[in-house]
């Protein structure tokens, strides 16, 4: 931070989409923040995304309504864009760039950094390991969290993936330990009413005090949505590498953001990708992704849930499907099991988590729940097929041992799956569930589980 | 930079006058923290017993989300405690400048101010801006600065300059009311860590 | 006569530069005031379009670009095995000295220690003639790898005026001089090689032995050659990175080259934590011993992710010419690719399939063509080879799209992924009907040799199995399984089983994890016994339900699991086992 100002240019050569292209600019730098002042004296931000040969363009984060051609002005502010961090920031509620929205000043800063971040050397990254119970039976037991990872949530529109988001967020802990926790939600093109859940079901568990909120709304600038997980993302590694905490980054909704993205790249005329996203939309989205993990010689984490919301519950639309190639798993509620009331709607079958088995085991959870969950997938996935094959040929043609895998099937649903949203269960309570589900069957089924558990834990019914 | 270490000594000569009126500020907040901190104990034990037939994961919730926002509220009054005290630091700082004497070492200022300005646009060949105050001070460097010309009318600010390039496509405002609203976060930061808050 | 020109225009990592008419194609310049590392991949006039490794960020028009007359290349010599680079072989853990627990930028580092001594033992004494790539030396470079000092391939050889006596020395020793026509020059124990020309060797042998990697889906059924290729597409959730670490971990190669290549930072970390801690089944050494990593992690600029393939494969090819064999693993290729469509983009070129250049095929064919297993350069003789796997991440999962398609045109062995298998969390998930190998009948001499004669027998009568119950699986689809005769289910049952038993393998499973070609045959021939003597008791009057009652079933199912490699006697046992009890089902029908 210098006190030293930027040189204000006048000369607005051209304003399309999000885009200002600003002529003879002398002394820009690539990615440099903008101030763009209109007619009216009214200041809006922007970036330099090209410069060179006298030109440079600028993405204008509010949106360019009402600019004109003569009379605007932008002012190169001589720094990327950083976001002013300090222990303050928790619980206060910041707009999609990171100002203050809750009426109060501005936080006391400790230092400016860039929201670009920078990308971790892999070498200094400390592996996750630690087991994060969220109380969540089908997310401890068969899909689970690990500090320092990074698992979206695919959702539907309509669906309950904020419920559960926000269930995650107000029981998550890791056990035996009283090392500090916050959480911190950007709300990306979000409608108020969501926003204001999420915000209200802090406040009702008290952890409201160790949140910070960053709210860019449906009818926010879209534009600005491109910051938005960013300033985020740069609080959130600020409160765990230099306070030291373990953050839950809760980022929705992805979708929001990419479709921003797309926009910029169509004002800026590149070659498409797939679906009109630009080809590089990989490349970015693991610039917020892969900001998640823990540091070798640092105490705090951050781990990541992205919401999406597949559009048409598609799972090979490009933006899911990219997130897919980047997080460590995802979440993916299904639709029909939203449509048969069950909360959490999670199919676990297209489901993920990909350092689970770090994080679980003896001296974590427990040594039989790796085998014991293999055994339930299993064990479902069986079952889904039996109930396609009962479909057609009705339960009359299935065999005796098809049976026992519909009622599998049925009592995973509705006793392990299902839970109330203010449900907090223990691990022990958790794996208790999937046993006594598989138990539903004969004992030569578990196959997938070592002998000694099954004599272990195996109650035949 | 010089010209900023001569805005420092302004503000921090501003502050220990301040200073005292701050602190007594900050312990009347901090008495009003204790007293709603003390008020929502009772008003928790109150809670607390009304329902714990309620169940104890209830009454672990409630209690957390009063003792949270009690704190929250507590501390967000501090920070508008803060910010007033920063307010007021900075409204006493601007009476010094207008009042400022217009002697040797502002004059020095003034230079440093054109030629910062001028390098980063590149060019003397500029048109200059100032208030009524300094334009006599900014007449009389100008000669170093061959290119460059100072407009007649004048401009509202504290003192300093403002240039623009004589196609009128760029411009540097390198006023001090500029520099002051650049440092602004530095200076808040200052403040609050003198009155030890702010980490 | 350097380039020294300057910045005229910057979009990300592409950067135009004026004045450069002295600079060459593929020459690395320094960029900006915080001299950026990049690479000219465009000349036009005075005009170069430069390709920077790193953040652009803050960079401005203006600033100076400097040529540094070298084309982008690696340094060869020991020191390399252990290390962990980024795309421009810049070992990480310098880096992280450097700026910390982020990656800064404009910082310069030795690839290897320049200083660590090595012990040298000279196999060449003055007076002998030497020619490119002979073997001057060799030195212990890790517990499992003797490293050959070799005269560099552009060397002009001549003859040894001077060498060093056995002991220790550091890398910027001359250890020899060379005298040729009346000029000397030296040598030292590293040398320098451009990435993105292939290192040259005398003859290329046909791949005819096979590359072991303890999985039984890959080395039973679809099997890779040693300087082969291979390719792994699927979409995500398949489990691509599991199967290439397993790989990493247990292939019977020398030297592994494995390429992060805009992948996860963690799953660098991964390997990073546990390849230490693992021990190579052969030798008992750790696994990091003979590995090196090349991350260029997909948040870390992009054009160092396209030059991280070029310098993963150059240094495969090094360790190659010392007469080993060595596995490289690039994950994954599309995001290779993907660079070079973001870089094409801002060049401006003519896209062609869904924006990829036009010569994303031609560099893919160059890369694959890298591979092979050859003899060397120089005496002694020896042979080595280079086998290449690339991770393809197609877009939805569809196999049509631009890189699987042209990958699939130069690779000979294909495992494809199937996001149905890793659904029903059958791992891997690699599809049995689309894969293929096409060194299948090259490898097969060797089973036959080291393991059974029956071996191709065996497994082809397995894979039969799993053919009959893919067209069975529609019948059944459309009209139940009670519509099929038993000996027909009995093919259902028995394809179920050796999915279970030989197809899926748990990674994680201590005991799992690595199962010996031994081993892989007898499971497998025990459920081909089994199908055999299941229709044969069929015929004899059994029932089917008896058949599936029988308890060997879950024994055979869970052998994998429950019988290490140095009991695999006890399968032996099962066989007995399972004899007797089809004796007595059928017997009891016979009876009755």
């Amino acid at each position: 931070m210098t006190s030293k100002g930027g040189v204000q240019y006048s000369k607005i050569a051209e304003i399309k989409g999000p885009l200002v292209v600003v002529d003879d600019v002398e002394n820009a730098a690539f990615d440099e923040l903008v101030e763009i002042e209109t007619t009216s004296g009214e200041k809006r931000l922007g970036k330099v995304l090209e410069v060179g040969h006298g030109k440079a363009i600028i993405q204008v984060f509010e949106g360019t309504t009402g600019l004109s051609i003569a009379g605007t002005k932008a002012k190169f502010v001589g720094k990327v864009m950083e976001m002013p961090v300090s222990k303050q920031v928790l619980g206060r509620v910041f707009d999609g760039l990171g100002r203050p929205k809750d009426g109060l000043p501005d936080p006391i800063v400790d230092k400016f950094l860039d929201i670009n971040g920078a990308p971790m050397n892999p070498e200094q990254r400390e592996y996750p390991r630690e087991f994060i119970q969220t109380g969540v039976s089908v997310i401890d037991g068969m899909l689970t969290l690990v500090r320092g990872q990074k698992l979206p949530i695919f959702s539907g529109s309509g669906m309950s993936h904020n419920i559960l988001a926000a269930q995650i967020a107000r029981q998550a802990s890791v056990v035996g330990t009283g090392d500090e926790f916050a959480v911190v939600f950007a709300a990306i093109g979000v409608q108020y009413s969501e926003a204001e859940y999420f915000r209200r079901s802090l406040e009702e568990s008290g952890a409201l005090k160790r949140s910070v909120l960053f709210l860019n709304l449906a009818d926010d600038p879209a534009i600005e949505r491109i910051i938005t997980p960013r300033v985020a993302l740069t609080v959130a590694e600020y409160l765990a590498y230099d306070v030291g905490m373990h953050v839950l980054v809760i980022l929705t909704d992805m979708t929001n953001y990419a479709e921003a993205l797309r926009e910029i790249s169509a004002a800026r005329e590149e070659v498409p990708g797939r679906k009109g996203y630009p080809g590089y939309l990989y490349t970015d989205l693991s610039t917020i992704y892969e900001r998640a993990g823990r540091l070798k010689g640092k105490k705090g984490s951050v781990t990541q849930m992205a919401i999406l919301t597949m559009p048409s519950d598609d799972i090979t639309h490009p933006i899911p499907d990219l997130t897919g190639y980047i997080t460590e798993g995802q979440i993916v509620l299904g639709r029909d099991l939203f449509r048969k009331g069950i909360y959490p709607p999670v199919n676990i079958l297209m489901s993920l988590s990909r350092i689970m088995k770090d994080g679980i085991g003896e001296g974590q959870t427990r040594a039989d729940h790796q085998e014991i969950s293999n055994q339930n997938y299993d064990a479902y996935s069986r079952a889904q097929e039996v109930r396609a094959l009962a479909g057609i040929v009705g339960k009359a043609g299935l065999a005796d041992i098809d049976l026992k895998y519909l009622d599998f099937g049925d009592d995973f649903e509705n006793n392990f799956l299902s839970q109330d949203i203010d449900e907090n269960r223990t691990i022990e309570e958790t794996l208790g569930t999937l046993w006594k589900s598989v138990s539903l069957l004969p004992k030569n089924e578990l196959i997938k589980v070592k002998d000694k558990y099954v004599e272990q834990y195996y109650k035949e019914q | 930079m010089a010209s900023n270490s001569k805005l420092e000594t302004t503000i921090d000569k501003v502050l220990n006058q301040t200073g005292t009126e701050i602190l007594s500020s900050l312990k009347s907040s901090l008495d009003e923290t204790q007293e709603t901190l003390s008020k929502s104990q009772s008003k928790l034990e109150q809670e607390y017993d009304r329902i714990v037939n309620e169940g104890k994961k209830e009454a672990d919730k409630v209690q957390k989300q009063i003792i949270g926002s009690s704190e929250l509220e507590s501390r967000n009054k501090q920070l508008k405690i803060v910010d007033d005290s920063v307010q007021n630091v900075f409204s006493k700082a601007i009476e010094k400048i207008k009042t400022i004497e217009r002697d040797d070492n502002y004059s020095k200022l003034i230079n440093t101010l054109l030629e910062e300005a001028t390098e980063t646009l590149g060019t003397k060949d500029v048109i200059v801006y100032t208030n009524s105050a300094d334009k006599d001070i900014v007449n009389s460097l100008l000669s170093k600065f061959s290119g460059a010309e100072l407009v007649s009318e004048t401009i509202e600010c504290l003192g300093g300059i403002e240039i623009k390039s004589k196609d009128g496509s760029m411009s540097f405002n390198n006023t001090i009311d500029a520099r002051l609203d650049r440092m602004k976060p530095l200076i808040r930061k200052e403040i609050a860590t003198k009155f030890g808050l702010g980490k | 006569m350097v380039a020294q020109g300057k910045i005229t225009w910057i979009s990300g990592p592409a950067v135009r530069a004026d004045g450069m008419s002295e600079a060459k194609m593929y020459e690395t310049v320094s960029v900006g005031k915080d001299k950026l590392i990049g690479e000219v991949i465009r000349l036009t006039g005075d005009e170069a379009f430069i390709q920077v490794y790193e953040s652009t960020s803050g960079l401005k028009p203006g600033e100076p670009v400097i040529g540094t007359g070298n084309p982008l290349s690696v340094l060869l010599g020991p020191g390399i095995i252990g290390q962990i680079y980024d795309g421009i072989q810049r070992p990480l853990k310098e880096l992280s000295k450097k700026s910390g627990s982020f990656i800064g930028r404009g910082i310069t580092t030795s690839p290897v220690d320049m200083i660590k001594k090595y012990h040298f033992i000279p196999t060449v004494k003055v007076g002998d003639e030497i020619h490119h790539g002979d073997v001057i030396g060799t030195v212990k470079e890790s517990e499992l790898i003797d490293h050959s000092i070799m005269v560099p391939p552009d060397h002009k050889g001549g003859k040894i005026t001077n060498i060093v006596s056995e002991g220790e020395y550091n890398l910027e020793t001359e250890i020899a001089t060379v005298e040729k026509d009346g000029s000397s020059s030296t040598l030292k124990m590293y040398h320098r090689w451009p990435v993105r020309k292939p290192r040259p060797y005398q003859k290329r042998h046909d791949p005819t032995i096979p590359l072991l990697t303890g999985q039984r889906i890959l080395d039973t059924f679809f099997p890779l050659a040693k300087g082969g290729t291979g390719s792994i597409p699927g979409a995500f959730g398949t489990g691509k990175t599991v199967t290439l670490h397993q790989i990493a971990k247990w292939a019977d190669s020398q030297v592994v080259v494995y390429i992060g290549c805009g992948e996860r930072g963690n799953e660098m970390t991964e390997v990073l934590v546990e390849f230490p801690k693992l021990k190579d089944p052969r030798t008992g050494k750790p696994l990091m011993e003979r590995t090196v990593l090349v991350a260029n992690t997909s948040n870390m600029p992009v054009a160092a992710r396209e030059a991280s393939i070029y310098t993963g494969v150059t240094i495969a090819e090094y360790y190659r010419d010392m007469g080993k064999d060595v596995v490289l693993v690039a994950d994954s290729t599309s995001r290779w690719a993907e660079a070079l469509r973001e870089m094409s983009g801002r060049l401006e070129e003519m896209p062609a399939e869904e924006g990829y250049p036009s010569y994303l095929a031609s560099r893919l064919a160059e890369f694959y063509e890298r591979a092979g297993r050859v003899l060397a350069l120089g005496s002694p003789e020896r042979d080595g080879s280079v086998t290449l796997i690339g991770a393809v991440s197609p877009s939805g999962g569809d196999f049509t799209e631009p890189v699987t398609t042209h990958t699939m045109r130069f690779i000979k062995t294909f495992w494809a992924l199937d996001a149905k298998l890793a659904y029903s969390r059958h791992y891997p998930s690699i599809n049995w009907m689309n894969s293929y190998s096409g060194y299948l009948s090259d490898v097969a001499k060797w089973w036959t040799e080291n393991i059974s004669k029956d071996w191709l027998n065996i497994r082809s009568q397995a894979y039969a199995i799993l053919q009959r119950e893919d067209t069975l699986k529609e019948i059944v689809r459309l009209l139940g399984p009670e519509a099929l005769p038993d000996e027909e289910k009995l093919i259902l049952e028995v394809a179920r089983m050796i999915k279970i038993g030989i197809l899926q393998q748990n990674s994680f499973d201590e005991v799992d994890t690595y199962c010996s070609p031994k081993k892989q045959f007898k499971l497998m021939k025990l459920l081909v016994d089994f199908y055999n003597t299941g229709q044969q008791a069929l015929k004899d009057g059994a029932s089917l339900v008896d058949i599936r009652a029988m308890s060997v079933i879950s024994t055979l199912l869970k052998a994998k699991m429950e019988i290490k490699d140095d009991e695999i006697e006890k399968l032996d046992q099962i066989s007995n086992t399972m004899a007797n009890q089809f004796k007595s089902i059928a017997g009891i029908k016979v009876t009755t």
